[in-house]
């Protein structure tokens, strides 16, 4: 937090029991933090596959997240340092320095552009499906009116649920939660991050077979973004090369096939794009 | 318009001493942040008599002598007050209730909401606890009092109703407004299952901006106030029940 | 009278030793019963067993934090300086009303990742903010109890260990503080129980405690029998812990009405 004010000071103060002569780390020059401590600390979210999944056998974390987080990491020649966030708790994480950026499947809004700074090359492009039964007669995203939708707390998806589409929102803690409130009857429709999904139904077709992604069109599909604090320029700038790399020597394309993303049209694009420009 | 004006003047008077409510002048979430005050009201309204109503039955459970009675009751306590009550509600929402509704044949019928599972949970829970606070002031009757009322004719359920109770409500009054405040605390724990209660709505409100210290205080200061209440309220109907010459 | 009571009490004693195995019973034998599951689920105890050693570790650093800091502000709030009293008592007032999770929101949120102290970074992680959020009101209850417990006492006996040749101090030591400590354990008990079960509560903030290690495990097998096994194995765990406790306490309590 660089601009503390007086009353959040004094009401840390009043929660600390032991008030030491603490002061809060200053977190402007965060490239320059990265390099000297040789770590690069990224927020990830541990959502499911294809994005950031715990591997049953070695507990290591892995996912298109992380390997995208590991690219940043060798390219800017520094260790990488993982950090589990979830949706309600990771712009906190961020905006206290805890990590250094997310890559937490974090879409562009202007909303979120208001408060946190961003690399302005996306490495991925994402939108919002909903899964539901397939009996429930629901066909576009307009039928959601009055009917109950869950997501995780934080998501992007919450404001343009409500607000064009006149949905009922239900939030849980995280995408896991979310998904059996939707098996249980608690909601009609859960709307996520549509890789995630898409890959749900095709590895448990057996648990999921009444269930199906409703609708073509994906909810606001906007760039899956880089996080960092606002006003880092020098670190945003390097970021911002290092993906353009990644993309253009088809790393993340390759990342993408290697956790099976289902769609890969759009990193084939960047590829293409950004290849050529080199 | 006077609200408009009052709501203005708030956040840019806030803001000088540095706190930041400027989502009440947006649309929704300063809705979902007025219903997170009525829902929590309304939850905290409504659980004080589910609780004391099964505290009482699980109490009369308890003390009936009789083991088919007293070794579920009893099974139901140890677990309720021995386990989180997050992982019970996680539990309930997640896993009975799609039990729920495969028993009723399909999602579809299943009428229970996330609020019920939160009434059912935390209700159920606090009732455990007065039970044990009831039945502590039943065994503190003097066997003497009940022996006189034996003697005048009284049935065990009469026994029960005109003079047990009576009494043992008031000896364990104390702990029950305790418990009515532990009830007060336990109700945030619906924002893990989206019950939109005030932690809930405030989370809806700071995810998407960076205003923790702010909604912050509010919440401490919103459940200070409501306990007060409580605590008040506990101490009136204290003084109201008194016996005179039964103290305790 | 006591024989009455002592009848539901034998059947209650098989029991509580009964619900003491039911728990685990359960796990084990769907586990036993669907081989792919009890696979599946060993291959997560280790997993599991890290989490639920944080939760240990975070209620037993809230406990110690929590009993000095409120024994010291009980004593304060028996001072005789309301310039100390006041403060003291708002303090509990407003802690002990406050719920658990709420301050675990609080010092998660508002604390800073790391600290400097004469240009040392110290690193401040989420599980020492989630002891603090814990350790608050923790404090506050102790005080209360702290303060209880030393009015409990008469002042006769101050007068009396006077009478005897005691100095305040060697009173203080040799015959207050047993009495209150004595009176204290069953409730400073009940506090234990509370905040070990309140370190769930920092699954919600994303401490890697055994909840979200359970939510973790449940995501990655994405199978609807595991997820209601990893939440049995929850409380079976958090029953284990808890549940001695509070039959000590129950012991104990017992053993101070007799005495």
């Amino acid at each position: 937090m660089p601009s503390k004010t007086p009353i959040k000071s004094l009401f840390a103060l009043a929660m600390s029991i032991c008030a030491l002569s603490a002061t809060t780390a200053s977190a402007d020059a965060t490239l320059d933090r990265i390099k000297a401590r040789g770590t690069l600390t990224v927020g990830v979210i541990l959502s499911g596959a294809p994005f950031g999944f715990i591997d049953p056998k070695t507990q290591e974390q892995k996912g298109f997240n992380l390997d995208i987080a590991k690219g940043l990491a060798d390219d800017l020649g520094v260790k990488l340092e993982t950090v589990t966030v979830t949706p309600p708790n990771r712009v906190q994480f961020l905006q206290q320095g805890k990590v250094d950026i997310l890559i937490a499947n974090m879409q562009y809004t202007e909303e979120r552009a208001k408060v946190l700074g961003y690399v302005p090359t996306a490495y991925d492009r994402a939108g919002g499906a909903a899964i539901g039964r397939k009996d429930s007669g629901l066909k576009d995203w307009a039928g959601l009116k009055g009917k109950t939708a869950c997501v995780s707390q934080g998501s992007n998806y919450t404001q343009p649920l409500i607000e064009e589409y006149g949905a009922q929102v239900k939030a849980l803690p995280s995408q896991p939660e979310s998904l059996l409130a939707l098996q249980g009857g608690n909601c009609d429709v859960a709307v996520h991050v549509g890789a995630t999904l898409g890959l749900l139904l095709q590895d448990r077709p057996e648990e999921w077979k009444d269930y199906a992604i409703l609708f073509p069109t994906e909810l606001i599909p906007s760039d899956s973004v880089i996080w960092l604090r606002k006003g880092e320029a020098d670190t945003t700038a390097a970021l911002d090369a290092t993906v353009k790399k990644l993309h253009a020597s088809g790393k993340i394309l390759e990342f993408a096939k290697a956790n099976r993303l289902l769609s890969t049209e759009y990193l084939q694009q960047q590829q293409k794009a950004l290849s050529a420009a080199q | 318009m006077p609200d408009f004006n009052v709501t203005d003047l708030f956040v840019s008077l806030t803001s000088r001493i540095g706190l930041n409510y400027e989502f009440l002048s947006t649309g929704y979430e300063a809705q979902i942040w007025r219903d997170g005050f009525a829902t929590t009201l309304f939850l905290i309204v409504l659980l004080i008599p589910v609780s004391l109503v099964f505290g009482l039955v699980f109490a009369a459970c308890l003390t009936s002598g009789r083991l088919w009675l007293s070794v579920p009751v009893r099974a139901f306590v140890e677990v309720t007050r021995n386990t989180p009550t997050l992982v019970q509600l996680m539990f309930s929402f997640l896993v009975l209730n799609t039990f729920v509704s495969s028993l009723v044949g399909g999602v579809q019928n299943n009428p229970l909401s996330p609020f019920f599972w939160v009434v059912a949970v935390v209700g159920l829970h606090i009732a455990a606890l007065h039970a044990e606070a009831i039945r502590a002031g039943i065994e503190a009757v003097p066997a003497s009092t009940v022996e006189a009322a034996r003697g005048i004719g009284f049935s065990p359920l009469q026994i029960l109703r005109y003079v047990e109770v009576p009494l043992a409500f008031r000896a364990s009054l104390p702990a029950i407004v305790n418990n009515l405040i532990n009830l007060v605390k336990l109700t945030t724990v619906g924002n893990a299952i989206a019950v939109s209660e005030i932690t809930y709505a405030s989370i809806m409100v700071w995810t998407q901006r960076d205003n923790v210290v702010s909604l912050m205080i509010v919440i401490l200061l919103f459940f200070s106030l409501i306990n007060f209440v409580v605590a008040r309220l506990g101490l009136w109907v204290e003084r109201r029940l008194a016996v005179p010459g039964y103290g305790l | 009278m006591r024989a009455q009571i002592q009848q539901p009490r034998t059947g209650g004693r098989i029991l509580r030793n009964g619900a003491f195995v039911a728990l685990p019973l359960v796990v084990i034998l769907s586990a036993v019963a669907d081989p792919t599951l009890g696979r599946e689920l060993l291959q997560w105890v280790p997993y599991l067993a890290s989490g639920f050693m944080m939760n240990v570790v975070i209620a037993l650093s809230a406990m110690t934090l929590g009993t000095v800091v409120g024994a010291l502000f009980g004593m304060l709030s028996l001072a005789p300086f309301r310039l100390v009293r006041y403060p003291v008592a708002a303090y509990v007032q407003l802690f002990r009303n406050a719920p658990h999770l709420v301050l675990i929101f609080a010092t998660t949120y508002i604390f800073p990742f790391e600290i400097v102290i004469y240009g040392t970074y110290l690193p401040f992680p989420d599980w020492v903010k989630a002891v603090i959020g814990l350790a608050i009101p923790a404090s506050a209850y102790v005080a209360e109890i702290t303060r209880g417990a030393i009015l409990s006492i008469p002042t006769t006996q101050w007068e009396a260990a006077k009478g005897l040749g005691f100095s305040h101090g060697q009173a203080l030591r040799w015959i207050i503080l047993p009495q209150c400590l004595r009176r204290s354990l069953p409730p400073w008990m009940n506090v234990l129980a509370s905040i070990t079960m309140g370190t769930a509560l920092a699954s919600l903030v994303g401490v890697h405690e055994l909840l979200h290690a359970a939510t973790d495990a449940s995501t990655a097998v994405r199978r609807l029998d595991f997820t209601i096994i990893a939440y049995l194995v929850v409380m079976a765990a958090f029953f284990t812990l808890c549940y001695p406790i509070s039959r000590l306490t129950r012991r104990m309590e017992g053993r101070f009405h007799a005495a």
